[in-house]
């Protein structure tokens, strides 16, 4: 997708548009725009600080010297009602929602005179009711004569908004075709190159154990205010993976970093196995709670680092195999390390290999693999999946509910909604920093609108 | 590839002495006698040998402060202060606080001071990052300015020279004065030996481990249990101490006295050895080596050829610009040859 809006130059093939072949040894970003190539990434590319109207000035800078807000405006609003795509267009881009600043985004394409639009993974980070507000919206772009390439490994919503769908596997392509004809299964074989059996999960364990991990009235800052947490509880027993369903910016971040101990909360207590423990990374590391990022390249690894020295990064103040008397056992750790790389598939099995050189699955499995390593009683996971292909993500999930099977106690945070439903014995909302139940008989529709902070219908 | 990013260092230094030539070539000098008397004066025979090891020295110590610290994603610019307070204290222990003691008890007291003097300065600049949050590219750029007024400060006072005459202060006693065979000083071979020792405790301790984590993540660092804060006092620290020592090695080695503009930059040139050798200890061996070469062979090309020696100074730039873009052009920048100034989101909300 990358090679598509310019910004990686192909080193081979041909790019057509309406017919026409493009100049790839002069393919960049602006020519991408030029022929009509509009994207909407996954993370979000505008100014923060600017309001809508202002990101989508951008492209009229460029045709002239002067600045006239209130035409610009007309012009986005016209846009806008055109595609049926609302948003509060004279907020910093910053204060909008996700699910808004999305269709900033799609309006931003439009408004350069994108004919083929890029979607990828739109739906993300939505709700579900967020996202059927989208479909109707990417309908009338494609009836307007727009081609649309709509990226995601959720079947039901290519089979809900595609015509045709292709499939892409380690940067090949595996098929294409109608979306009449494609089911299912043929599907998820061509995403795994294999068959993708349900996942196994054995029955919930016994309600009367004592929870293994409690959390009580916990609040803490947050990075906005609908993320300040306030006065959170949860408790998961052992042999059970607690869900904590909710969108992005609600306090799921807070609440890792405070499980994690780099966030001090102002209020709460924290018991592992009944025992009070401190809120700091060092001290939960000690009472055994292991935490899971999907935040991989910034807060579970560090890049530059070898994969050795990141699987014993963790340990180095307690780990006496790696770390004793001020000296560091580079052999003993690579030993471990490559044994541990194997067990866990992680590829290159290469203990001396720089982690930024690993794509994230396998990044990923490296980080599953130390944080499980001497089976902690506890788990923090965190998004866990965020950004990984499909047999990546089923293998964190293999581990999860393994970890689950032998007495694990899991906190499983996720925005991703699937993702809970599939794993979680029980499962709340967080919402604005606070914990919402979830009605044992909800179904999604009534979950996302928990999600949202209304009301169920 | 792999080969070009090995040879890199190789590479700039070959490049800034090219762009140098050029330049000079192109106002007219005479190119050929221009390098012929600047490798003379800098290696050839033992003396232009001996002169090449004393500037290595203070700039080897410099260019490990300056590395060990960009390494923790520190950016040190402060050597050259620290230098100057490592030479201050030194100075003052040596002629006014002890001047009658033994040279066995006097030259480690002088060593002490000097290490002493610029890790309290680095601290400095570690202490106001680590608790407001106060950048250190100013806060150890301004502190060059306060040492090397302190320092002047001193000269025209309390440690001036008690004839008077000069603001200098007086030379050091005979024992405060470094072991030497005729001008080679142990501070030489001392500087060599940091580089050793530097090397281990990056590599080879846990410490040094968790100094890397921190330059390359400090978020990710912060998640396994270390505090970024903390490793920025020990980096800056350390640093500072390294540089010091830089400052009383040449009081106590080289000038015997204290005065104004005691150091031509060195600390300063430090960042350049430092990134020349992309921030590997046993690199600043040869990187210091070079650019200890150059000054040392840029005065025989004043005398001989007629060459300004500042010369040698795009020699510096230039090498600190092509070292900075071969980083980023072979993405070593991820890598950690230059430290990424990865923002760290938490550290406002840690002291929040």
């Amino acid at each position: 997708m990358n090679v598509l809006v310019g910004l990686v130059r192909p080193d081979g093939g041909r790019l057509e548009l309406n017919g026409v072949p493009l100049d790839l040894a002069r393919w960049s970003p602006a020519a991408a725009l030029h022929a009509g190539v509009g994207m909407v990434h996954q993370h979000s590319s505008l100014v923060p600080a600017l309001t809508a109207v202002e990101n989508l000035s951008f492209g009229a800078l460029e045709r002239g010297w002067r600045y006239r807000p209130s035409r610009e405006r007309k012009r986005v609003v016209a846009l806008a009602e055109r595609f049926g795509l609302e948003a509060p267009l004279d907020v910093a881009v910053d204060d909008l929602s996700v699910g808004q600043r999305q269709r900033v985004e799609i309006l931003r394409a439009e408004a350069r005179g994108a004919r083929v639009l890029v979607l990828d993974e739109p739906t993300a980070a939505l709700t579900p009711t967020e996202t059927r507000t989208l479909f109707p919206a990417i309908r009338r772009l494609a009836a307007d004569g727009r081609g649309v390439v709509f990226i995601s490994h959720k079947l039901d919503e290519i089979r809900d908004l595609a015509d045709r769908v292709t499939v892409l596997r380690r940067g090949r392509t595996v098929g294409t075709l109608a979306v009449a004809e494609a089911d299912a299964a043929l599907l998820g074989r061509w995403m795994l190159g294999r068959d993708l059996p349900a996942l196994a999960r054995e029955a919930a364990p016994a309600a009367a154990a004592e929870p293994l991990l409690e959390i009580r009235a916990l609040s803490a800052p947050g990075l906005r205010e609908a993320s300040r947490l306030r006065e959170v509880a949860l408790e998961v027993r052992p042999g059970e993976i607690l869900g904590v369903a909710g969108i992005d910016g609600n306090g799921q971040r807070e609440l890792e970093e405070v499980l994690a101990g780099v966030r001090a909360p102002s209020a709460g207590e924290l018991r592992v196995g009944g025992r009070p423990v401190a809120f700091g990374a060092r001290a939960l590391r000690t009472a055994r709670v292991a935490h899971l990022s999907g935040e991989r390249e910034t807060a579970g690894l560090v890049p530059g680092m070898s994969a050795c020295e990141n699987w014993i990064l963790k340990g180095s103040y307690d780990d006496r195999r790696f770390f004793r008397r001020g000296r560091l056992d580079r052999s003993a750790a690579r030993r471990v390390v490559e044994a541990a790389l194997h067990e866990f598939d992680v590829r290159p099995a290469d203990p001396d290999a720089d982690i930024a050189t690993l794509s994230g699955g396998n990044a990923q499995k490296l980080a599953v693999g130390r944080e499980l390593e001497g089976e902690p009683p506890v788990l923090v996971a965190v998004n866990p999946t965020r950004g990984l292909d499909v047999g990546s993500a089923r293998f964190v999930h293999e581990r999860l509910l393994a970890r689950r099977a032998a007495g694990g106690a899991i906190l499983l945070v996720s925005t991703e909604l699937d993702e809970v439903l599939a794993l979680a014995d029980r499962t709340v909302a967080l919402v604005r920093g606070r914990v919402v139940a979830i009605p044992e008989a909800a179904d999604r529709a009534q979950i996302g609108a928990i999600l949202l902070g209304r009301e169920a219908a | 590839m792999r080969l070009l990013v090995r040879l890199q260092p190789v590479l700039a230094a070959l490049g800034a002495l090219a762009v140098a030539a050029g330049v000079l070539v192109a106002f007219g000098y005479p190119a050929q006698p221009a390098l012929r008397a600047l490798v003379a004066g800098s290696l050839g025979g033992a003396d232009a040998w001996v002169a090449t090891l004393l500037k290595t020295g203070p700039l080897l110590l410099a260019g490990l402060a300056v590395a060990l610290s960009f390494r923790c994603g520190v950016w040190n610019i402060g050597a050259e202060g620290q230098l100057y307070a490592g030479a201050l204290a030194a100075t003052w222990v040596a002629t006014r606080a002890l001047p009658g003691a033994p040279a066995l008890l006097l030259v480690p007291l002088v060593v002490v001071a000097a290490a002493g003097g610029g890790l309290v300065f680095g601290a400095l600049a570690g202490g106001l990052r680590a608790a407001r949050g106060v950048n250190e590219v100013i806060s150890t750029l301004m502190l060059n300015f306060v040492a090397i007024q302190l320092v002047a400060l001193a000269v025209h006072g309390p440690l001036q020279e008690l004839a008077g005459a000069y603001p200098q202060s007086d030379a050091l006693p005979a024992a405060a004065r470094l072991p030497a065979w005729g001008r080679l000083h142990a501070g030489v071979a001392a500087a060599f030996a940091a580089a050793l020792a530097c090397q281990w405790l990056v590599f080879r301790t846990p410490t040094g481990f968790r100094l890397r984590a921190v330059g390359l993540s400090p978020r990710a660092a912060r998640f396994a249990g270390i505090s970024p804060e903390r490793y920025g006092v020990l980096a800056l620290a350390l640093a500072g101490g390294l540089a010091g020592l830089a400052g009383g090695f040449e009081v106590a080695g080289v000038t015997g006295r204290l005065y104004e503009g005691l150091s031509p930059g060195h600390g300063y040139t430090a960042i350049a050895v430092a990134l020349l050798a992309r921030l590997h200890p046993l690199g600043v061996i040869p990187a210091a080596l070079f650019f200890g070469a150059l000054e040392a062979g840029a005065g025989a090309m004043q005398r001989q050829a007629g060459v300004p020696s500042v010369a040698t100074e795009i020699v510096k730039g230039v090498v600190v610009l092509l070292s900075v873009g071969f980083a980023v052009a072979t993405g070593a920048a991820a890598s950690g040859a230059v430290p990424g100034a990865e923002d760290d989101p938490d550290a406002a909300t840690e002291t929040a």
